[in-house]
């Protein structure tokens, strides 16, 4: 069962507390909508075999608990994040406000080999609701700030957009793990062979 | 011959029978793979007799130009009417577009019937000479995929009459509409044309891997005794027969070859399903009637598998305790198909029988297939499986196109009706008659193994793919394989004198001899020194872990049914107090507390009462808190009112920017003036809005009441007002001073009440009952209370006492000790306005309290004279009022205000998410539940709320129902749980214990978590420490799990939690071990198992683990 090879997406989900994260994952996991959801406590994460580009991935992705201060136990999950999903509630202005410190939060704990272009991808959640107060075009200037951070409206409740915002995490973790790979893959062969030489020396030092 | 009256209708019953039958296969290839391969055989099939449908009746002449495929044409005429037909008919345009595609696209091709999937998988070669399968039926296809199809034959269907004749399939009412319904589960597929791993199996839910466990676990013993725990010798790797011997090998090897049979039963890494069917019929020997069951075959790299497991065995999940298995395990069929020679088919009016004769000429029983096809596709799947190195004799397909399938068969046999033709047509089924045929299985390498087998033994071993063994067979050769490195095996070398042993000189075997007692004794050497390092390490652990566990063992006798009513009565004695308790410690830590009493006993249990105190010492311990209470929580409703204040101006102003944003100028919201009329804004509730601003400013100008919490130190600064607010001026003040104060606030005080009555609605009733008790307590000893007050200028209320007992003494009286809503709602519904006379002499008391509370009170009891007059005159009221809440924005500290809003945002979304589906939590208690937390948050403002508060405070309020006693409660909780929140060390400590716990107690597992490495952390363990199990267990599970870990305090463990964190471990380890779990499996594995656990048998089990531990210490 474990020794299967396939693409692993680390997707992770962050956003204040109440802004619908549990809800957009089951949304997009089980296409299912439930007001039941409690306080997320810990971690959660389900997983979804997506097609990206004629390629069957796994996305692995990571509810975590809204309240900051539960977020120091959280690095362990950002660790080897290939896209990070920041959510904020639309009819909640300080929900939009936070993602700049949960990015930078992200981004120091998970410490990623390119921060700058790191994917992330912002979420506005809770379109379907009628007291809106953070326009569109707010976020979006945000997220044009950010290095053009992908931007999606979306509504767990009704469905709207979540599929899209998935596809376009996915798509933008695959890519970003592709690079991940080829990065990883060069040091440490150098790394491999510069240790097998100095054993080699050792060895050979041993001998005289 | 078919005895249909109707040949139209016949064609269109076999029609439909076609789709739905691809449909079927189509959906179950769904189920086992996540989706549907594009070009998967199935889709083709399915494309195939749908177009068949559609075909039938079709009006030519309604199509006009399009020449090609009528069903094409049909989609793009009705394009111009149906969206979806439209959007389909543009991807087809498109794809067609493409170069030399539309020539060989077989769309053109209207296939004269359907073609069951059969002839497909059959045999491959038919396809052969077809293009290729993509571009047959191509919109179809196309809809298909796009899952349109569905809607575009439901429009066809709806008009049918514009397109088709009126006998045709989609024209009929009854089947158009079975056709376009049976599209509908197709077309909600998930379609790929990515290519699939052959393995693409997906992480069985954890519900699925339980049940996989618990049916192999059937044959073993049960749990408990199933395995020592503490086994130490498991761990010892070294001495492999050491573990052999104590595990008994033949349990253990039992439940290992139960959970492969289990897992082989699915289709797995090592074996491919290639055919399953349930309910299929044997009569297993010594049983009187046939059995259904699961019929499978498999495909490893073993050889072909045919398995049949009873059903009794396959639903073990729902009676998997106390029933024996082992019968079902005995009864069940495992037959090696190259063991088989002949398949005898035995067709009947009643069944399809099929009769396996092995090599031996042993027949197995008879297995029985329900009608309709499925032994025959089982026999095709059989066939296909025999392939590349052995097959059917004769073969099942091979005179298809003759149309007389089994021809030879029958020549060579007796006569008969051929199989295949009644699969395909459905006529000659309807009177078949009964005919048997029989099969040989060849097995072609056989014959070349035969001859390599002298030759090269060996390579008999590294040839399995087709060998014919039994289980026994194969174990003596891989047997003989390995002892051919390890030495000390005589009986092999005796095997293998044929061949390559006979060369072994005899000088050689001496020196083997040598090498063999020297790897002997090596062996046991460093077994020996890992044992012994081994039981150091352990002792170090045991050490360590002493402090976990007390040192002496509490027995558990007669405590099987726990702490009952009758037994606490009984521990009474007549003034309430309780002598024993730590009989009472004992018998709840093994028994739990009966549900009724719970009420009663959880506050001991949680150390609120004192076991010695009496009765009445416990109602005026109740009366106390329940007033320190409602003075705290009038202190946050307060800030409250400012915070929802802030918010609404927050709101109006992000609107205004958004509307702004949106050209759409609103009429601006000044924020600071919003604030100042708070008076207006105070409570949330609709008639209260009438802002006055002027006046109110007015008011604000020559009045500032300083209202602040306990600990923070505003100076006095208006001396009229602030005296009752401020402590120092409370204690200072005289009642004279406050009683003029009075006039003052009672107005504001009304907003507040009103308001808090409004969003408490629940409260009133709960406190009503509480009130009276209470105020008839105080009544009877004023003194009593005085003393509780504990204040100079409190014993005023004696006064107030007097004045009470002249009009309604008892609720008025309760009124003015408590200060909140509660007490505005007792003036309601007592239906007798407090006198003025009342509060004022009333009003001295509570200062002595504290001097928020007088406040509140003073006013509360205005108001709640207010109340009961009319709803009306409050507007005009409140706005001649100066409201404490809305003036002192500047009198609380800033931070102070954020902080609690902050807070208060966090609780009310948390309390808003708490426990819904669970009854209790209606608004009401919600409510309830969110002045707990609030209450609680305000005492402790530096911890705040933090996510879990509410999970822990839900139980006690379910249980308690009082909203004070709860939090009460709540914060003896608290005093141990805030460790375990994020700001606490508790959570690494219970890790780091867990760790030492499985190590010792659980080598096997401890081993499998270190390999997984990223285990320093026991992260999946994390909430069930954090709330106690409450997310994991079921409310009533929960309740006992609780008491548990109380009292077990006393009894057994401080740390209880650790254990029941460990059985809940222990009782799925054969499942984390035999997935091989890693880290974030567990957590995946534990969360989806969140509510399904045994509580009761984890509850004992944890019991069991301390004791485990205790006698562990205790003769080391």
């Amino acid at each position: 069962m474990s020794s299967r090879k396939k693409v692993l997406l680390k997707v992770i989900i962050l956003g204040d507390s109440g802004v619908g994260k549990t809800s957009l994952m089951n949304q997009f996991v089980n296409k299912k909508f439930s007001n039941q959801y409690k306080a997320t406590i810990g971690a959660d994460f389900l997983t979804k075999e997506v097609i990206v580009d004629d390629r069957i991935v796994t996305m692995q992705i990571w509810d975590t608990a809204g309240q900051e201060r539960f977020q120091s136990l959280g690095v362990a999950f950002y660790r080897g994040a290939d896209c990070c999903v920041l959510v904020f509630d639309v009819t909640a202005p300080n929900t939009f406000k936070s993602l700049e410190s949960w990015r930078d939060e992200f981004l120091i704990q998970a410490s990623p080999r390119d921060p700058d272009h790191f994917p992330f991808v912002i979420l506005g959640n809770k379109v379907d609701l009628d007291n809106r107060a953070v326009s569109a075009k707010r976020a979006q200037q945000w997220c044009q700030s950010k290095n053009d951070i992908p931007y999606f409206e979306t509504s767990a409740k009704e469905a709207v957009n979540v599929e899209l915002a998935f596809q376009t995490i996915a798509r933008n973790a695959l890519a970003q793990e592709t690079e991940a790979e080829l990065y990883n893959e060069f040091p440490d062969q150098i790394k491999l062979n510069a240790n097998d030489n100095n054993r080699n020396r050792d060895g050979d030092n041993c001998a005289c | 011959m078919p005895s249909t009256t109707d040949p139209a209708a016949e064609q269109k019953d076999r029609l439909i029978a076609a789709v739905k039958k691809e449909v079927k296969q189509l959906m179950e290839e769904a189920v086992t793979r996540k989706f549907v391969h594009e070009e998967s055989g199935g889709v083709t099939a399915l494309c195939g007799a749908v177009e068949a449908c559609l075909g039938q009746g079709l009006r030519r002449r309604a199509l006009g130009l399009f020449k090609t495929s009528s069903t094409t044409a049909l989609l793009h005429k009705i394009a111009k009417h149906c969206p979806e037909a439209a959007l389909v008919s543009a991807r087809v345009l498109s794809a067609e577009g493409a170069p030399a595609t539309r020539s060989a696209s077989g769309v053109e091709r209207r296939p004269s019937a359907p073609r069951p999937p059969l002839h497909k998988r059959g045999s491959g070669s038919l396809l052969g000479s077809q293009p290729p399968p993509t571009y047959r039926y191509l919109w179809i296809r196309i809809a298909l995929f796009e899952r349109q199809l569905a809607k575009i034959i439901e429009h066809l269907v709806n008009n049918a009459t514009r397109y088709y004749e009126r006998d045709a399939l989609v024209a009929d009412p009854d089947y158009g509409s079975i056709l376009s319904s049976l599209l509908v589960g197709p077309c909600a597929l998930e379609y790929s044309k990515a290519k699939a791993p052959v393995c693409f199996w997906t992480d069985p839910p954890a519900d699925e891997l339980v049940q996989r466990h618990r049916m192999s676990a059937g044959t073993t013993t049960p749990p408990s005794v199933r395995r020592p725990i503490l086994n130490f010798r498991r761990s010892l790797n070294a001495s492999s027969d050491d573990n052999a011997s104590v595990n008994g090998g033949s349990g253990n090897s039992t439940a290992s070859s139960a959970k492969d049979y289990v897992e082989s039963l699915h289709q797995n890494s090592r074996a491919t399903l290639l055919y399953g069917k349930n309910n299929v019929r044997v009569q297993p020997k010594d049983v009187e009637e046939a059995m259904p069951g699961y019929l499978s075959l498999h495909q490893s790299a073993a050889g072909l598998m045919i398995k049949w497991t009873p059903n009794q065995l396959m639903n073990g999940y729902a009676e998997s305790e106390g029933i024996d298995k082992s019968i079902y395990w005995a009864m069940s069929l495992q037959v090696c198909v190259w063991e088989v020679v002949y398949v005898h088919v035995h067709r009947s009016q009643a069944s399809d029988a099929l009769i396996l004769v092995g090599q031996d000429g042993v027949q197995r029983p008879p297995i029985h297939f329900p009608k309709g096809g499925h032994l025959l596709s089982f026999l095709s799947n059989l066939e296909t499986g025999l392939l590349p190195h052995g097959q059917l004799d004769p073969p099942l397909w091979s005179q298809r196109g003759t149309g007389k399938v089994f021809g030879r068969n029958k020549g060579r046999r007796r006569p008969m009706p051929s199989l295949c033709e009644s699969g395909e047509n459905e006529e000659s089924e309807v009177d078949e008659v009964a005919g048997d045929y029989v099969f040989r299985i060849v097995n072609n390498a056989i014959a070349d193994r035969e001859a390599m087998r002298h030759s090269l033994l060996e390579r008999v071993i590294q040839s399995p793919p087709r060998t014919p063994r039994r289980t026994l067979a194969s174990t003596s050769t891989t047997s003989s394989d390995s002892s051919t490195m390890s030495v000390d095996c005589p009986p092999i070398i005796g095997n293998l004198t044929q061949t390559t042993i006979t060369q072994v000189s005899l000088e050689q075997a001496a020196s083997i001899e040598l090498v063999c007692s020297t790897m002997r004794r090596q062996i046991i050497s460093r077994a020996f020194y890992g044992w012994l390092a081994y039981c150091r390490h352990l002792s170090t652990v045991r050490t360590h872990l002493s402090g976990l566990v007390h040192p002496n063992i509490v027995p558990g006798e007669n405590t099987d049914e726990g702490l009952t009513d009758a037994i606490w009565r009984s521990m009474m004695d007549e003034r309430g107090a309780i002598v024993d308790k730590d009989e009472v410690y004992r018998l709840v830590y093994y028994g739990g507390v009966q549900h009724d009493i719970r009420k009663e006993v959880w506050p001991f249990l949680l150390g609120y009462y004192e076991f010695n105190t009496t009765f009445q010492e416990r109602q005026e311990q109740d009366c106390t808190y329940r007033r320190q209470y409602e003075t705290t929580m009038s202190e946050w409703l307060c800030v409250e009112a400012i915070v929802k204040q802030r918010d609404r101006e927050a709101t109006a102003a992000s609107i205004a920017r958004l509307s702004e944003s949106s050209g759409k100028p609103k009429p601006e919201v000044e924020p600071c003036e919003v604030f100042e009329d708070d008076c207006s804004v105070i409570s949330d509730n609709p008639p209260v809005v009438s802002p006055e601003p002027s006046e109110n400013e007015q008011k604000r100008l020559e009045v500032k009441p300083v209202l602040s919490r306990a600990p923070s130190i505003d100076e006095v600064d208006n001396i009229e007002l602030d005296e009752e607010k401020n402590e120092n001026g409370a204690k200072i003040n005289g009642e004279t001073d406050t009683c003029e104060d009075i006039t003052f606030d009672d107005d504001d005080d009304d907003e507040v009440c009103i308001k808090s009555v409004v969003e408490n609605p629940d409260m009133r009733r709960e406190s009503i009952a509480e009130i009276k008790r209470l105020a008839e307590g105080i009544v009877q000893k004023g003194d009593g209370r005085g003393l509780l007050c504990s204040v100079d200028s409190g014993n005023a209320n004696l006064n107030g006492n007097d004045n009470k007992s002249i009009e309604e003494p008892a609720p008025s009286h309760a009124h003015s000790v408590i200060v909140t809503n509660p007490s505005v709602d007792l003036a309601v519904t007592g239906g007798s306005p407090a006198s003025g006379g009342t509060t004022v002499t009333l009003a001295p008391a509570s200062p002595a309290r504290s001097p928020l509370g007088v406040l509140r009170e003073e006013s509360h009891s205005a108001g709640a004279s207010f109340d009961t007059l009319d709803p009306e005159s409050r507007p005009d009221n409140r706005s001649n009022c100066v409201s404490p809440a809305s003036s002192n924005g500047g009198v609380y500290s800033n931070e102070l205000v954020e902080s609690f809003a902050l807070n208060l945002h966090r609780i009310e979304k948390d309390v808003q998410r708490c426990d819904r589906n669970y009854p209790f939590f209606t608004d009401e208690n919600l409510d309830k539940l969110r002045n707990i937390m609030c209450t609680y948050v305000w005492e402790h403002l530096d911890m705040g709320y933090m996510q879990g508060m509410c999970d822990l405070a839900a139980p006690l309020l379910v249980i308690m129902r009082d909203e004070a006693v709860a939090h009460a409660l709540f914060a003896r909780l608290m005093c141990k749980a805030k460790d375990n929140f994020p700001s606490g060390q508790a959570m690494d400590a219970y890790f780091a214990d867990m760790r030492s716990l499985i190590q010792i107690l659980d080598c096997e597992l401890y081993e499998l978590m270190h390999a997984h490495g990223d285990y320093t952390h026991f992260y999946f363990c994390y909430r069930w420490f954090l709330l106690d199990f409450k997310r994991e267990l079921l409310y009533q599970d929960v309740f006992s799990a609780w008491e548990l870990i109380w009292v077990a305090r006393y009894v057994a463990s401080e740390h209880m939690v650790l254990f029941i964190a460990l059985a809940l471990l222990e009782t799925y380890r054969d499942v984390i071990l035999a997935n091989s779990m890693d880290f974030t499996d567990i957590i995946k594995f534990f969360n989806e198992m969140a509510e399904r656990h045994d509580a009761s048998a984890v509850l004992s089990l944890a019991r069991d683990l301390v004791l485990q531990v205790q006698t562990l210490i205790e003769n080391k």
